[in-house]
């Protein structure tokens, strides 16, 4: 089986160069899939991708940050046979875009190996990944929403022919497999996609060890929770109110013109993190254990979904990340969702709320939480107006599956494993209303 | 429980006027902002509140943004009004998510639109009858030329009912059944149906217990303190108290379209028409038989006893659609308890609350046939156009009209689903490369599904209003 990695690369801007670049990344997008600068559709291992400059901006000590252009991609693994790809597929590509940023190889010495130096030098590790379902690549994607479309008119064209009505379900399901069964296109279907031995042996390894990192973690904190909860109430009612930006002052333009799109969106934000170690400290021991939990735990479709706590889960997002940047000093974050902003947005307030507080809260100007969890993303308008003022512009976005969502692709994976399964007479009608 | 400042609200939040049959809907632009200012301050005394059901007669009014602007409110005040509110309803991006793409794009509206001329003051007139509505009508009008202001179009109503007077829409069905209660008047119902105030009315708590922002006035611009002071102790005045937003649409339906496709997809095998047949799927994709039985609790055939009923919910009774299809109008308008987080529990009707529209639209046109029978309908030589002046009302646009119409009605994944709009007013997506003209029924032992619906009701017309409570509407008047 093969796993998803994040790909960042961040590099500065040069000072003069930023209109040139706005306006060849805007050429991008009117195709991300088949522009001639980097035609995402010829990576076959690319899930989204996407360009976003971060604008000259300052810090809390009113220090200028220098604009720089994020280039994400969410691939299946392994991230080398990427780097590989963009320079041999899109080399004149990569040119035009970084030849804007600085310590890009000068025209004579760009070779295949000095734009391969300059990704790997200005690659970034990321705090924290999130997949929808670990596992599921691209082609496996593609290949299912085939199918499922493929079953799809099989059954149309059968009711046009036939009242299917006082059939039993195992029938109509006998029906589909010899349909698969006849269709050599489709023959691969019948065999369920099933996780290597080798990689299930490593991730519970992996899990085990982070385990022991917590407990020991734990351990090791337990004794100072008591003044790591003062102080942090302590702050929490010190940080002082920001005031309400009102959402009519939001200019929301360009942002608009790149969202609220029918199946698929993106959402691309950075905020300054609070001043001091306690703040940093703790966006980066919790962005560890998101990560840690996206791996082991919310790896199937449901984020932040415990059942057995009452935690509702949002099925929404195929990839998510956190990056922590500029030295300590901001987070940039990142996702893929499905419908509308809004909707993204209620969900955060009406089922993560939780979640978002942990992490965001260390941000500047959240709304004010209590305990780290408690409150913040409930205040619902200042919520949605803190995210709306920390939004930025996501010049390039490619999806190479844009008309389907997270949960449509379960749906299909489910379609494909009942293929092949034995079921009995209430996991056959449980698998036929997946059609 | 809040108290609600019946005397402020503006009596269309609170009632239909069902007993008022006749209505006419006025769109005026403001020519002469001081003339204005005047007409309308006369006016405000007899703009009708909250308070006492009309008996004859009674009057409402709404603003555009572009109306506020025009009427000469201060950019200070203006620039507090909520971003959806001022982009408006036909922003290049807002048609994409509304719906408002090919036919239904605003340059081809009639009014509202890109190429018609600006809407400011919506003026909505109700009376027990024709005669009274032309009378105050014509008084009215009589006043616009020295009020400064000039008549856009006069949008007209028709009351369809039945035989037993229930109110109807074009397509046959009986409408406007599933009205959420706001909480704190004197009708009450269940709780799941019972709507925080605030929901719909400024000023007032909404389901997450705070305050939607409201729109607001610096103490000095209202220099005869006609405004309260705004809410957690803030100096400004609160021009949204009492007041709320409204929503209208012209939505112009093909009802013989309607018909003749249901009869298209449903004909036997030989050719003949499947009356039966043709009513079934006609309810499956509303939800409700026409007499408005929900299919929810009587999936087989109507039932009298059930036309108004609106005290059910989905997921126990019907957690596959096997009754009332998940894309079926009333259950992605108003999914009740069918939604994450923990569909069937109070969690997810919780969530579904924040997302209620208050409906107070009107039938326009002529009934293809006065019967409403399908068969009569296809049988009859139509013309003219018909429709619904859809208006609902909300307090926050973008949580409640919008998300309704982007995340549910619109929407082709609603619920787990692939390629299904609203299968009555959703937009078939046909600019995107790819159709929503699906419309899945759910069965055992398998779904069946029509394909390659058409649109069934095109928009005509369109905007936001800010709906001022009464003293709200005399500070307008009195600004200067």
């Amino acid at each position: 089986m093969t796993h998803q990695v994040p790909l960042t690369i961040i590099a500065k801007i040069k000072p003069d160069r930023m209109d040139n670049l706005k306006q060849l990344l805007g050429k991008m997008n009117e195709d991300a899939e088949s522009n001639n600068i980097i035609p995402f559709v010829k990576f076959s291992q690319v899930h989204f991708a996407r360009f976003v400059i971060l604008e000259e901006s300052r810090d809390l000590d009113n220090k200028v940050i220098q604009p720089s252009i994020v280039f994400s991609s969410e691939i299946d693994a392994p991230l080398e046979g990427y780097f590989n790809d963009l320079v041999d597929v899109t080399g004149e590509g990569l040119d035009q875009i970084y030849s804007h940023c600085e310590g890009y190889p000068t025209p004579g010495e760009r070779t295949r190996q000095s734009r391969l130096a300059y990704l790997h030098a200005h690659q970034v590790e990321i705090q924290a990944f999130y997949v929808n379902t670990v596992g599921r690549t691209v082609q496996q994607i593609h290949q299912e929403a085939k199918l499922r479309d493929q079953i799809e008119d099989f059954l149309d064209r059968q009711q046009a022919k036939q009242d299917l009505s006082s059939w039993d379900g195992m029938s109509v399901r006998q029906a589909v497999r010899e349909f698969v069964k006849g269709e050599r296109s489709l023959n691969w279907a019948l065999t369920p996609a099933i996780p290597s031995f080798g990689w299930l042996v490593g991730e519970t390894i992996h899990f085990i060890s982070g385990l022991l990192i917590i407990l020991i973690g734990l351990l090791v904190f337990l004794p100072f929770s008591p003044i790591y909860a003062a102080i942090l109430r302590y702050k929490e009612e010190r940080d002082a109110q920001q005031d309400r930006v009102r959402l009519s002052s939001r200019e929301r333009g360009e942002l608009a013109i790149r969202e609220d799109h029918v199946v698929q969106n993106q959402f691309s934000a950075v905020g300054l993190i609070k001043p001091g170690w306690f703040r940093l400290t703790t966006v980066r021991v919790l962005l560890w254990l998101v990560n840690f939990t996206s791996r082991h735990i919310f790896n199937n479709g449901n984020l932040a979904g415990v059942p057995a706590l009452n935690l509702d889960g949002v099925d929404t997002i195929h990839f998510a990340r956190w990056i922590i940047i500029d030295e300590g000093r901001r987070v940039l974050f990142m996702s893929n969702y499905d419908g509308s902003l809004e909707s993204y947005m209620n969900d955060f307030i009406n089922k993560v709320a939780w979640g978002l507080n942990a992490v965001f809260s260390n941000g500047v100007g959240y709304p004010k939480t209590r305990w780290l969890i408690l409150d913040g993303a409930k205040d619902e308008q200042a919520f949605k107006a803190f995210l709306h003022r920390h939004q930025i512009v996501t010049q390039v976005w490619y999806t190479a599956y844009p008309q389907l969502t997270a949960v449509n692709l379960a749906n299909n994976a489910q379609i494909r494993a009942g293929l092949s399964k034995t079921l009995n007479q209430q996991e056959t009608e449980a698998w036929l209303r997946r059609l | 429980m809040a108290t609600l400042k019946l005397q402020d609200i503006q009596g269309i939040i609170v009632r239909g006027y069902s007993n008022l049959d006749a209505a006419c809907f006025v769109l005026l632009r403001i020519r002469d902002a001081a003339a204005t200012r005047q007409w309308l301050s006369t006016l405000s005394d007899q703009i009708q509140n909250s308070q006492d059901r009309p008996a004859e007669t009674c009057i409402n009014i709404a603003f555009t943004f572009e109306g506020l602007k025009a009427l000469g409110l201060d950019q200070q005040t203006l620039d507090t009004f909520p971003t959806e509110f001022k982009e408006g309803m036909t922003a290049p991006y807002k048609s994409r998510f509304l719906g408002d793409q090919g036919d239904n794009a605003p340059n081809l509206w009639d009014w509202g639109g890109t190429d018609s001329a600006p809407v400011h003051i919506l003026l909505m007139l109700y009376a027990m009858d024709e005669v009274r509505l032309t009378t105050m009508y014509e008084a009215l009008a009589g006043a616009f030329a020295t009020g400064g202001i000039e008549q856009i179009r006069k949008l007209e109503t028709f009351t369809l009912k039945d035989e037993r007077g229930a109110s109807r829409e074009h397509f046959g069905f009986r409408d406007a059944i599933g009205q959420p209660i706001i909480e704190g008047l004197s009708r009450v119902g269940s709780p799941d149906n019972t709507i925080k105030a605030g929901e719909f009315i400024l000023g007032y708590p909404n389901e997450y217990g705070l305050f939607t922002e409201t729109p607001t006035v610096s103490a000095q611009h209202d220099r005869h303190n006609l405004l309260p002071n705004g809410q957690n102790g803030s100096r400004e005045h609160d021009l949204g108290r009492n007041g709320s937003y409204l929503v209208f649409r012209q939505l112009s339906q093909k009802v013989q379209e309607f018909w003749r496709f249901l009869d298209g997809v449903t004909q036997k095998t030989d050719g003949a028409s499947d009356s039966e047949a043709r009513l079934k799927l006609a309810a499956k994709m509303v939800g409700r038989w026409p007499d408005g039985t929900p299919l929810v609790e009587a999936p087989d055939q109507d039932n009298s006893d059930m036309e108004d009923q609106n005290e059910f919910a989905y997921h126990h009774s019907d957690p596959y659609g096997f009754k009332c299809p998940f894309g079926a109008h009333i259950r992605r308008s108003n999914p009740r308890d069918s939604l994450d987080p923990q569909p069937g529990t109070q969690r997810s009707i919780a969530v579904n609350k924040t997302h209620r529209l208050l409906r107070r639209g009107r039938s326009y046109g002529k009934p293809v046939s006065p019967s409403l029978n399908p068969q009569e309908m296809l049988n009859t030589e139509a013309s003219g156009e018909r429709g619904l002046h859809f208006i609902c009302i909300s307090a926050n646009i973008s949580r409640q009209f919008e998300f309704v119409q982007q995340a549910w009605v619109n929407n082709p994944k609603f619920n787990g689903l692939y390629s299904d709009a609203d299968p009555l007013i959703g937009d078939r997506g046909r600019n995107e490369e790819v159709s929503f003209d699906r419309f899945t029924v759910q069965a055992t032992p398998v779904r069946q599904c029509v394909n390659g619906l058409p649109s069934f009701v095109q928009v005509r017309g369109g905007a936001y209003f800010f709906l001022p409570g009464i003293n709200a509407i005399r500070f307008l008047a009195s600004f200067s």
